[in-house]
C-alpha cells in the first residue's frame, strides 16, 4: 500500500524565513548603494501605493460602506424612503424572534443548504470519479451535458421546471401515468411539504455539472502512479477513491463548500422568487426572499436589513466553522 | 518627475471612477420646465400615455414632458428616487408586488392634492372635483390616512369581480347563481359533471372576492371597520361567516389550484377558465387582453358577475379597482404637475385614453363603451350593485406583518388542508391587532 507524505511541520515557515532574511543580507553584501536603496524603496512604497488606491477607493465605496449601512439601518424603523429614520436599538432583532414566518424561511434555508450540498458533492464527486478514473466512453458529451444548466439563466431554468413539474402534463407526472405508476404523482410546486425538495432538485440539477468539472480538474492533476502502484497493492477502486483521490483534492472540496453556503443563500433566492415566489402560502420562503419582501412590500426596510445582518452572519459563521471543521494539514505528492 | 506622472494618473484614475458614479443634468433649464412623468406600461399599452403627452406639449409649449413608462416602473424609479430624484408626476396604483404607492403612502411622502380637485381642468370650464364620477374620492383608495385630504386621484377604474364562460352556462341551461345557497347548489351539480365551481390565479387576486364578500355580509360599516383594523373586528360573528364561506367555496377549488397558483403558472389556472375546467374565478377586466391569445373553448364568451348575495335580494357590491396618479412630496416641479394632473380629465385625454380602453371615472363616461366592456361596465347599472373602493389602511410599517397575505394567502393552506380556518381567524385577528396598534 503507498502511503502518502505529509510535508514536514513548519516546513512552509523555513521558506518564509529565508525570504524574510533575504534583503538584510543583500544590504550588508552591498552596503555602499544602501541610501540609493531606501530613496528607491520609499518610491516604491509611493507607487504600490498609488495603484493600490483605485482598487481601495473601490472597495471602500461598493463594499465596506454599504455594509456597514446595512448594519446600521438595522437598527431603525424605516419604510426606504422618507426622510425620518426612527432609531429603535435592537427592537428588530427581538422582532426576528417572534416571527414564524422568518423562522420558517430560516429552517428552509438551512434545509436547503444541507440537502443540495450533500446531494450535490456526492453526486459531483461520483460522477467526476467516474469520468476521470473510468475511460467511460464519450465521457466528454457527458460533461458537456451536464455542464449546461450552469451556463442557463435561473429564470430559464426555473421555466423548465415548471414545465417539468406541471402536475398535469409536466415531464415527472407524465412519466408516472405512463408506467401506470399514478398513484406517486404529485403536485410538485403546491404540496407544502413536496415543494421545497422541488426546489432543492432545481438547484441540484443547475449546479452539479459545475461542481462536477472542479472536482474533476482537481482529480486530474493526482499523478497517475499512486493510482497504479495502489492497484498492484490490490487496492479496489473505493478504496482508491477514499484512500488516495479523495484526500488529495480535500483543498477544493473545501474550497467548494464555502460555494455552497453561498449558493444556498443566493440562488435559492432567485430560483424561489421566479418558480414558488415563496409560496403556497410562505412554505417554501428562503432568507433572503423574506428579506425582499419585508424591505420593499412589507415596507419594512429596517426590519429588512436586520434580517440581512442575520443572513451576513449567518454565511459567515456557517463558512467559517466548515472551513475550521474540515481544515486538514495538506497533503503532498 | 515620472513618479509626480504615476501619481497623477492614479489620481486621474480614482476621480474618473468617482465621476462615473455621478450624473449630471437637471429638470429645468432657462424657464422650460421639463415634467418628468413615470407611468406603469399595464394592458392599456403606452401609446395613449404618449398621445395625451403630445396634445398637452402642443397647449403648454413651455413646458416638455418626459415619460418614462415600463411594466415594471417601481424598478426603474426607485434607485434614482432613493438618491433623491423623484419624477414629478407617477400613475401607479395600489397593489402592485413591489408596493412602491404603498410604500410611499406609508411614508407619508405623497403630495396633497386635494387643490387639484377645486381646480379647472385646462381648456374647460368644470373643475376636476365636478367631473369626477360621485363617491370615487373620499375612500380610502384616493384618502389614504383617513382623513379628508385626497392624496391620490383615481385614474382609471375597473370592475372586478368573478369571470366566466358565458357560452358554457348557455350550453348547459345553468343561471348565474344571484346567492350564495344557489353557488354551492350549482357547485354540487358541476361537480357531478366533472367541473369544479372555483378557482383563482394566484391567491392574491381574492382580494376583489374579499373586500366585496365583507362588505356583502356586514355592508359598508363592517367593511370600513376590518379595512381600518377595528379592535377584535376579526372575532365577530360577520368576520366568522366571510370566513365560513370562503371555506366552503374552497372546498369547491379546482384541485390544479394551488399548484399554479404562483407567478410562474398562474396563466394555467385562468386557462382552466376558458377550457371549461373551472367554472368562477375572481380577477378584473384587464384578463381579457391578458388572455387574448390563449386557444379557448367553443363558444366561450367572457362574462363577470358581482359576488352572490349573502341572503336573497341583499346588496352586493362589486369590488372596483382604481388605478391611481399622484405626485412625490420631494418632486421639483408640482405646480406644474398638478396643472397637468388635472389635464388628464380633459374631455380629450379621456377620449385618447378611452381607446385604448383605460376607463376613467368621469361622469357618464361608461355610456361611451363599446363591445365587451360595455357589457362590464354594465354591472353599475344594477341598482342592488354598489361599487367598492379602497383597500386596507395604511399604518406605520409593521415588520413581519402582512395582513393581505394573511388574508389571501392562507387560502392556498386551507385547500391543501396544511391550517384551519380557526387557525386562520386566529392570524387574522392577530395580524389586525398589530396594526391597529401600529395606527393609533
Amino acid at each position: 500500500m503507498t502511503t502518502l507524505s505529509t510535508p514536514p511541520p513548519g516546513s512552509t515557515n523555513r521558506t518564509s524565513d529565508t525570504a524574510g532574511k533575504a534583503p538584510s543580507t543583500g544590504r550588508s553584501r552591498r552596503g555602499a548603494q544602501a541610501p540609493a536603496r531606501v530613496g528607491r524603496r520609499r518610491g516604491n512604497t509611493g507607487f504600490v501605493l498609488a495603484c493600490l488606491l483605485p482598487a481601495l477607493v473601490l472597495f471602500t465605496v461598493f463594499m465596506v460602506i454599504p455594509t456597514v449601512n446595512v448594519f446600521r439601518t438595522s437598527l431603525y424603523t424605516w419604510g426606504g424612503f422618507s426622510p425620518d429614520k426612527q432609531f429603535v436599538g435592537l427592537d428588530n432583532f427581538r422582532h426576528l424572534l417572534d416571527d414564524q414566518q422568518f423562522v420558517r424561511a430560516f429552517q428552509n434555508t438551512v434545509a436547503l443548504l444541507v440537502v443540495v450540498t450533500v446531494v450535490t458533492m456526492g453526486m459531483g464527486l461520483f460522477l467526476a470519479a467516474i469520468m476521470t478514473r473510468q475511460r467511460l466512453r464519450g465521457r466528454n458529451l457527458y460533461r458537456f451535458v451536464l455542464y449546461i444548466p450552469n451556463v442557463l439563466s435561473v429564470v430559464v431554468i426555473a421555466a423548465i421546471f415548471s414545465a417539468v413539474y406541471d402536475q398535469d402534463n409536466g415531464l415527472i407526472n407524465g412519466t408516472l401515468r405512463l408506467l401506470s405508476l399514478d398513484g406517486l404523482q404529485q403536485v410538485w410546486l403546491g404540496n407544502q411539504k413536496i415543494v421545497l425538495y422541488s426546489v432543492a432538485i432545481a438547484m441540484v440539477w443547475q449546479s452539479l455539472g459545475y461542481y462536477m468539472v472542479l472536482y474533476m480538474a482537481g482529480m486530474a492533476s493526482i499523478p497517475e502512479e499512486l493510482y497504479e502502484a495502489s492497484a498492484l497493492d490490490g487496492a479496489s477502486g473505493t478504496r482508491q477513491f477514499f484512500a488516495i483521490t479523495l484526500p488529495l483534492i480535500w483543498e477544493s472540496l473545501r474550497t467548494t463548500l464555502t460555494f455552497f453556503v453561498m449558493s444556498a443563500v443566493n440562488l435559492s433566492f432567485v430560483l424561489v422568487r421566479a418558480m414558488t415566489g415563496g409560496g403556497p402560502d410562505g412554505s417554501s420562503d428562503v432568507l433572503l426572499n423574506y428579506m425582499y419582501k419585508q424591505a420593499y412590500t412589507n415596507s419594512s426596510y429596517g426590519y429588512g436589513m436586520a434580517i440581512g445582518v442575520v443572513i451576513f452572519a449567518f454565511s459567515f459563521l456557517v463558512s467559517l466553522l466548515v472551513s475550521r471543521a474540515t481544515k486538514r494539514e495538506p497533503l503532498q505528492f | 518627475m515620472r513618479r509626480s506622472l504615476v501619481l497623477t494618473g492614479a489620481a486621474v484614475t480614482v476621480l474618473g471612477l468617482l465621476a462615473g458614479c455621478s450624473s449630471g443634468g437637471s429638470g429645468s433649464d432657462s424657464g422650460r420646465t421639463t415634467l418628468k412623468v413615470a407611468a406603469l406600461e399595464g394592458g392599456y399599452g403606452r401609446a395613449m400615455y404618449t398621445q395625451v403627452i403630445e396634445e398637452y406639449e402642443a397647449s403648454h409649449p413651455d413646458i416638455d414632458v418626459e415619460l418614462q413608462i415600463s411594466k415594471s416602473i417601481e424598478d426603474e424609479i426607485t434607485p434614482n428616487m432613493k438618491a433623491g430624484k423623484y419624477p414629478d408626476v407617477v400613475v401607479l396604483g395600489q397593489g402592485r408586488k413591489a408596493a412602491l404607492t404603498e410604500t410611499l403612502i406609508k411614508d407619508k411622502a405623497l403630495e396633497d392634492l386635494t387643490p387639484v380637485l377645486k381646480e379647472k381642468v385646462p381648456g374647460e370650464n368644470t373643475t376636476v372635483g365636478d367631473k369626477l364620477t360621485k363617491g370615487i374620492v373620499g375612500n380610502l383608495n384616493t384618502n389614504p390616512y383617513g382623513n379628508d385630504q385626497t392624496y391620490l386621484m383615481p385614474m382609471y377604474y375597473a370592475p372586478t369581480g368573478l369571470f366566466y364562460n358565458q357560452g358554457l352556462f348557455e350550453q348547459k341551461g345553468w343561471k348565474v347563481p344571484s346567492t350564495w345557497d344557489e353557488m354551492f347548489a350549482l357547485g354540487d351539480q358541476a361537480k357531478k359533471q366533472g367541473i369544479p365551481l372555483f378557482t383563482y390565479p394566484t391567491a392574491g387576486y381574492l382580494d376583489s372576492y374579499f373586500f366585496a364578500l365583507l362588505a356583502d355580509i356586514g355592508g359598508e360599516q363592517f367593511y370600513t371597520d376590518v379595512m381600518t383594523y377595528k379592535k377584535d373586528v376579526w372575532k365577530t360573528a360577520n368576520a366568522r361567516k366571510a370566513l365560513d364561506i370562503t371555506t366552503r367555496l374552497l372546498s369547491y377549488a379546482a384541485p390544479a389550484t394551488v399548484g399554479y397558483a404562483n407567478e410562474q403558472d398562474f396563466t394555467k389556472n385562468q386557462q382552466l377558465i376558458l377550457d371549461n375546467k373551472a367554472l368562477f374565478m375572481p380577477n378584473g377586466t384587464w384578463i381579457v387582453g391578458g388572455m387574448a391569445d390563449a386557444p379557448r373553448a367553443k363558444g366561450f364568451k367572457w362574462g363577470l358577475t358581482p359576488l352572490p348575495a349573502v341572503t336573497a335580494g341583499g346588496k352586493r357590491y362589486i369590488t372596483t379597482s382604481v388605478e391611481s396618479v399622484w405626485i412625490p412630496k420631494a418632486a421639483q416641479h408640482k405646480d406644474a404637475a398638478k396643472d397637468f394632473i388635472a389635464y388628464l380629465y380633459s374631455d380629450k385625454a379621456a377620449k385618447i385614453f378611452a381607446e385604448s380602453n383605460a376607463i376613467q371615472p368621469i361622469e357618464g363616461i361608461a355610456s361611451s363603451l363599446t363591445g365587451e366592456n360595455a357589457e362590464f361596465y354594465q354591472v353599475y347599472e344594477d341598482p342592488s350593485v354598489s361599487a367598492l373602493v379602497g383597500g386596507f389602511a395604511s399604518t406605520a410599517p409593521v415588520a413581519g406583518v402582512d395582513i393581505k397575505a394573511t388574508l389571501f394567502d392562507t387560502a392556498n393552506s386551507i385547500i391543501s388542508g396544511d391550517t384551519t380556518e380557526d387557525k386562520w381567524q386566529t392570524a387574522l385577528n392577530d395580524a389586525s391587532e398589530k396594526l391597529r396598534q401600529a395606527g393609533d
